[in-house]
């Protein structure tokens, strides 16, 4: 009996080698077994395969511990290893490049005879397998055929029982001729009877019982999960660079402190923002795939009305920095470089801080009470403010000479305006409407009024007049809805409050007749885009029409006020306003960008303060914006692993009890809603991974995700079981 | 002579189709099939046969793998099925179904321990616990016996002195996967010795009844009496119906039992699957020092072959037993079979060897060791379990 052991790896051939040999075989005659042991095999994974043959009938089925001879079919399985057993006299067969000599000379292996063969090069010049994986089995057949001392011609008979044709012949044919074989005849030897397992095995009421055994994939495997986080989608768009999924991660566990403590990190008006923001992020929310988006505004608003968060500013530095405006960029800058140790004088025009967000937002919709937490946060930094100080161009020109720096941000301080014909003493401008309306100053009690506009500021005078008393309200507007910059939600409430709106509707002047004051108006429809991308509108000749009007009051734009900065000043985002011998002025908010929100004058007036500190310290703060491929989006989310939660909305005043400025919204009652943030792209420590890797290679560390890529074979479970795309696969 | 070098798997999956294309001139063939490791090989080459008559249905689950037979089988099919361990155990009850409803089905029981912990390897405990379930089960050695006894099987099934499901069992990879030459059936062969599928008691819209529903004790009292009878007239039709498989084929298939060595042996060992082939070479080894050891093969497990055995181990002192299975609690289940059916015939020694259990690899050094404790051994005791002590 003649007993052959293979050596290879899974997806090699060598069960298929064993056969082929057996087949031969048996063409002359002989009985014959072939068989691979079978456990964890996989593509890569070290096998091993038996092949015996005998004049006589074989009846024992064992695996193979004691061979006459090997062959390996994969030069890195090479090892002493691989001799467990095999008898002195035998030959062992390596597929490698070397020659047997190479191997003759170490003493392990003196009592065998060496033969080797360089199949893969055999097999990949005849076309077989591929350059990575070449199946090598056929032109081994032929090398083992030589060393067996068979017939050629049977190897070659029996590649047909298994649809073996062409190259396989041919890489045959080669290596039985290539093969060279150790001409110095083997040493005596002894035989080394390999042990056999016995004994008591652990007890399953260890618990680790039908644990994996570990497999050294190190060597084979080809791909390799990562853990890295990624970019959630609501961080990405988030204009004020709020860690969104991070606050909303910290109110899943109730931690309302250090929820508004991350909000605190890159905006100071957290309670301002959860009111007024136009909610980017949930625009973008991946959740949108199941029942809606996560009421984030709702959340931060709660974070920051019910958390109590102490910031003490950095040692104080030496260098000083005017601040021009007390908007939302005006703030955020003074608030950020006041945190970092600056001293900070702020110069407001008007009484009071806040700008636009207290003479521009009506009451119903930013309390005051609000708006004046989130600015008290800011002033305990120390941040010495002068208020009723407009600064013009002369008087910047003299802050640069007395600070080390000015940051002006003004906000859009020129409003546009439209000729109505005589009776322009009836036409009120908006932002003036809305601060006159918080201060009493005007009446417009049983009025018509006609709106003009399709932002924000047309959608809060309308819907302030409406709870002034006045009669009617309309507001019209010369594009269509879908054209509309005004927050979606906010133009919903003023319809339901019974405001009309008119789109495609442009107006031409008031006139008078018999104490009676109308609006004449003309019909439009939407021309070629414009520079913007938004469809020109165009009048329609003859489509005029007239409706009542007391009062109009427009709300069609605000540009900025640029005689402030130094003449031929450029205005960037990139760098500051230089002026020989004088500090820099570094715009900021509006002015520079023209966003209108304040979120965006948040992130605008946090950008300039932290290149201001860069400047000043040479420390850059600034985050890279990540690139826009490492955003989640849905397609990589795994929705199907999330279980449906429905949308948690604030209550609302009852439209029958919006006739003051009584705030609109009342907020959240708990932070449940932030239960239904998928964490995109963040690890929020599910451990599903930990819980599916088929071999238990993962374990947590701490917040890391640690994989033991010596045992990783890379099936990529971990990857299809990670809900929100943090595990991706790499080739290794 | 149409030899072929085969796996266990193969020879089933081939045998089996043959067995079933054969019926294409009567109700022809269906197959409820669903894959496990280490029999999925066998359902994939009767998916691939191209059946004239018939179908191979792919179904969700083991469950209803046996329930598509059980349905075809009582509409006049010739049936069969794989499985294997888990497999089997999920299929349990329509495993009892198709034997109490006395449905001639043929089932490849691939050898396979039972989890949990999770584990490939061969162990017959996943067949054994049907051995209350009324089948017919044949233990197989080699890739031959599984291909000869799969044919084999659907004669005794459908046998109308019989009509009782057939489990022809053949341990994992040792013989599942193992390529040995084999002398396979050709078509012509298969049509030879295989009637067409006749069951008496098969659905018929020509004449609606209804079947199986409620009885009262008194009738389910006969119907198990009708399947002990059935049972017993198992050896006698399996006996005539290897003459008539030697004459279609022109070789033997191995009965209930074969005895090897025993005639003159003080000593027997007792074992099945492949088991047997390996201590026929240590009997082989044992006899070459002047040992009288023998080896009593059991390949019929139900019906018990107790006649067979009872003659066989009449003159021996010693009986060993070796069982790759486990009954928690008592021991080997070929072990207590034996034991029972020499009760009262003499006072040989019964010692039962767990050699294998879990699918260790039972080399001929672990059955020398039992051939050494049966010899020193003056009295049974609790079984030994070969490898661990």
């Amino acid at each position: 009996m003649i007993e052959i052991r293979i050596h290879g790896r899974g997806g090699q051939g060598g069960v298929t080698l064993a056969k082929i040999l057996a087949a031969a075989e048996h063409r002359e005659g002989k009985s014959v077994q072939a068989f691979g042991v079978y456990a964890a095999e996989r593509s890569g994974a070290p096998v091993q395969a038996y092949l015996r043959c005998d004049s006589e009938p074989i009846h024992n089925p064992n695996q193979i511990y004691e061979p006459d001879h090997l062959i390996v079919l994969d030069p890195t399985l090479i090892s002493p290893a691989i001799l467990a057993g095999l008898k002195p006299g035998g030959w062992i067969l390596l597929n490698c490049e070397k020659a047997p000599e190479h191997y003759a000379a170490q003493a392990r292996v003196a009592a065998f005879r060496i033969a080797t063969i360089n199949a893969t090069s055999i097999a990949v010049h005849n076309g077989l397998g591929s350059k990575t994986v070449p199946i090598v089995n056929t032109a081994l057949a032929g090398a083992a055929a030589r060393l067996l001392g068979m017939n050629l011609e049977s190897v070659i008979n029996a590649f047909s029982e298994f649809g073996f044709h062409g190259g396989n012949i041919d890489a045959a044919r080669e290596a039985w001729d290539a093969v060279r074989i150790q001409q110095q005849e083997p040493a005596p030897g002894e035989r080394h009877k390999p042990a056999m397992p016995r004994g008591r095995g652990p007890s399953i009421l260890n618990g680790n019982s039908g644990a994996p055994s570990p497999i050294h994939t190190g060597q084979w495997a080809n791909q390799q999960p990562v853990w890295e986080d990624a970019t959630p989608p609501c961080n990405f768009i988030c204009p004020a660079g709020n860690d969104v999924q991070g606050f909303l991660a910290e109110l899943t566990e109730e931690n309302i402190d250090s929820a508004l403590e991350i909000l605190l990190q890159t905006s100071p008006l957290p309670s301002v923002c959860g009111r007024v923001c136009p909610g980017f992020c949930m625009t973008q929310c991946n959740r949108s795939e199941l029942e809606g988006p996560v009421n984030v505004r709702a959340l931060e608003r709660y974070a920051g009305d019910h958390g109590e968060v102490s910031i003490q500013p950095q040692k104080p530095r030496a260098q000083k920095v005017a601040v021009i405006g007390a908007g939302p960029a005006g703030l955020s800058g003074a608030y950020h470089l006041a945190r970092l140790g600056y001293g900070v004088t702020l110069f407001e025009a008007g009484a009071e801080l806040g700008g636009l967000m207290r003479t521009g937002i009506p009451a119903y919709r930013l309390p005051r009470e609000a708006l004046d937490r989130d600015i008290d946060r800011i002033l305990k930094l120390g941040v010495e403010t002068l208020i009723n100080t407009p600064v013009d161009h002369d008087y910047l020109q003299t802050l640069a000479q007395e600070y080390d720096a000015v940051l002006a941000a003004t906000g859009l301080q020129r409003l546009t305006s439209l000729d109505l014909g005589l009776d322009m003493r009836r036409v009120l401008q908006g932002i003036e409407f809305l601060d006159r309306a918080r201060s009493g100053s005007v009446s417009v009690r049983g009025e018509d009024i006609v709106v003009v506009g399709g932002g924000n500021t047309a959608i809060d005078a309308a819907r302030s007049a409406h709870r002034m008393g006045a009669h009617k309200v309309r507001i019209i507007y010369r594009r269509t809805r879908n054209e509309m910059p005004a927050i979606a939600e906010e133009v919903d409430d003023a319809i339901d409050e019974g405001i009309g709106i008119d789109f495609l509707c442009s107006p031409l002047r008031i006139s008078r007749d018999n104490g009676k004051r109308t609006l004449s108006c003309q019909r439009m429809e939407l021309g070629e885009p414009d520079e913007g991308g938004r469809r020109r509108p165009l009048a329609i000749p003859g489509s005029g029409f007239e409706i009542p009007c007391d009062r109009v009051i427009l709300a069609i734009g605000q540009a900025a006020d640029l005689s402030l900065l130094p003449e031929d000043a450029t205005l960037s985002r990139e760098r500051p306003i230089e002026q020989k011998g004088i500090a820099p002025v570094y715009p900021a908010g509006d002015l520079l960008t023209n966003e209108g929100t304040v979120t965006a004058a948040i992130g605008c007036g946090r950008e300039m303060a932290l290149m201001l500190h860069e400047r000043f310290s040479g420390e850059s703060l600034l985050e890279e914006t990540p690139a826009a491929e490492t955003v989640v989006r849905a397609d990589k989310i795994r929705l199907q692993h999330f279980e449906r939660r429905d949308r948690h909305d604030e209550n609302v005043l009852p439209l029958t009890e919006r006739q003051s400025f009584s705030e609109i919204r009342h907020g959240l009652k708990n932070v449940e809603e932030a239960k239904r943030c998928l964490s995109c792209g963040v690890c929020n420590s599910c451990d599903r991974c930990v819980t599916y890797c088929p071999d238990g290679v993962l374990r947590r560390e701490g917040r890391d995700i640690i994989f033991d890529y010596d045992y990783c074979k890379g099936c990529g479970v971990c990857v299809s079981e990670c809900s929100r795309a943090v595990i991706y696969m790499k080739a290794g | 002579m149409n030899m072929q070098l085969v796996t266990g798997n193969h020879a089933a999956g081939q045998a089996m189709s043959l067995a079933g294309e054969a019926n294409r001139n009567a109700r022809g063939v269906v197959c409820g099939i669903y894959p496990i490791t280490p029999q999925t090989e066998i359902v994939e080459k009767v998916a691939r046969f191209p059946f004239s008559k018939g179908r191979v249905i792919p179904v969700e689950s083991e469950h209803s793998a046996m329930g598509v037979c059980i349905g075809a089988a009582a509409n006049g099919a010739r049936t069969f099925t794989a499985s294997s361990s888990n497999g089997l155990a999920y299929m349990a009850e329509n495993i009892m179904v198709a034997a109490f409803y006395r449905l001639p089905i043929v089932m490849a029981a691939v050898n396979r321990t039972l989890g949990p912990p999770w584990n490939i390897w061969a162990d017959q405990g996943d067949s054994l616990m049907f051995r209350d379930f009324a089948w017919v089960q044949l233990y197989c050695d080699t890739s031959q016996d599984v291909a000869d006894s799969s044919l084999l099987a659907f004669r005794i099934a459908e046998d109308p002195r019989v009509l009782l499901p057939v489990m022809v069992c053949m341990d994992a990879f040792i013989i599942s996967h193992t390529s040995m030459e084999i002398e396979m059936a050709s078509q012509e062969q298969a049509d030879q010795f295989l009637p067409d599928c006749q069951i008496p008691h098969r659905l018929d819209s020509s004449r609606p009844f209804t079947t199986v529903g409620m009885t009262l004790p008194q009738d389910t009292l006969s119907h198990r009496l009708e399947l002990d009878e059935a049972m017993k007239r198992v050896p006698a039709v399996l006996d005539e119906h290897r003459k008539n498989f030697n004459e279609v084929f022109g070789r033997q298939v191995a009965g209930a039992v074969s005895a090897y060595r025993t005639e003159d042996a003080d000593r027997i060992l007792i074992a099945s699957g492949s088991l047997s082939t390996t201590t026929r070479d240590v009997v082989d080894a044992w006899r070459a020092k002047g040992e009288k050891v023998g080896l009593l093969r059991i390949k019929m497990f139900r019906p018990f072959p107790v006649e067979q055995v009872r003659r066989i181990c009449r003159d021996a002192a010693k009986i060993g037993v070796l069982d790759r299975n486990y009954s928690a609690g008592t021991g080997g289940i070929f072990c207590h079979e034996v034991r029972s059916s020499l009760q009262g015939t003499g006072d040989q020694m019964v010692q039962g060897y767990l050699a294998g259990v879990g699918g260790g690899d039972v080399v001929p050094e672990l059955v020398h060791e039992v051939v050494e404790d049966l010899t020193r051994r003056t009295r049974a005791g609790e079984p030994v379990w070969q490898g661990i002590e």
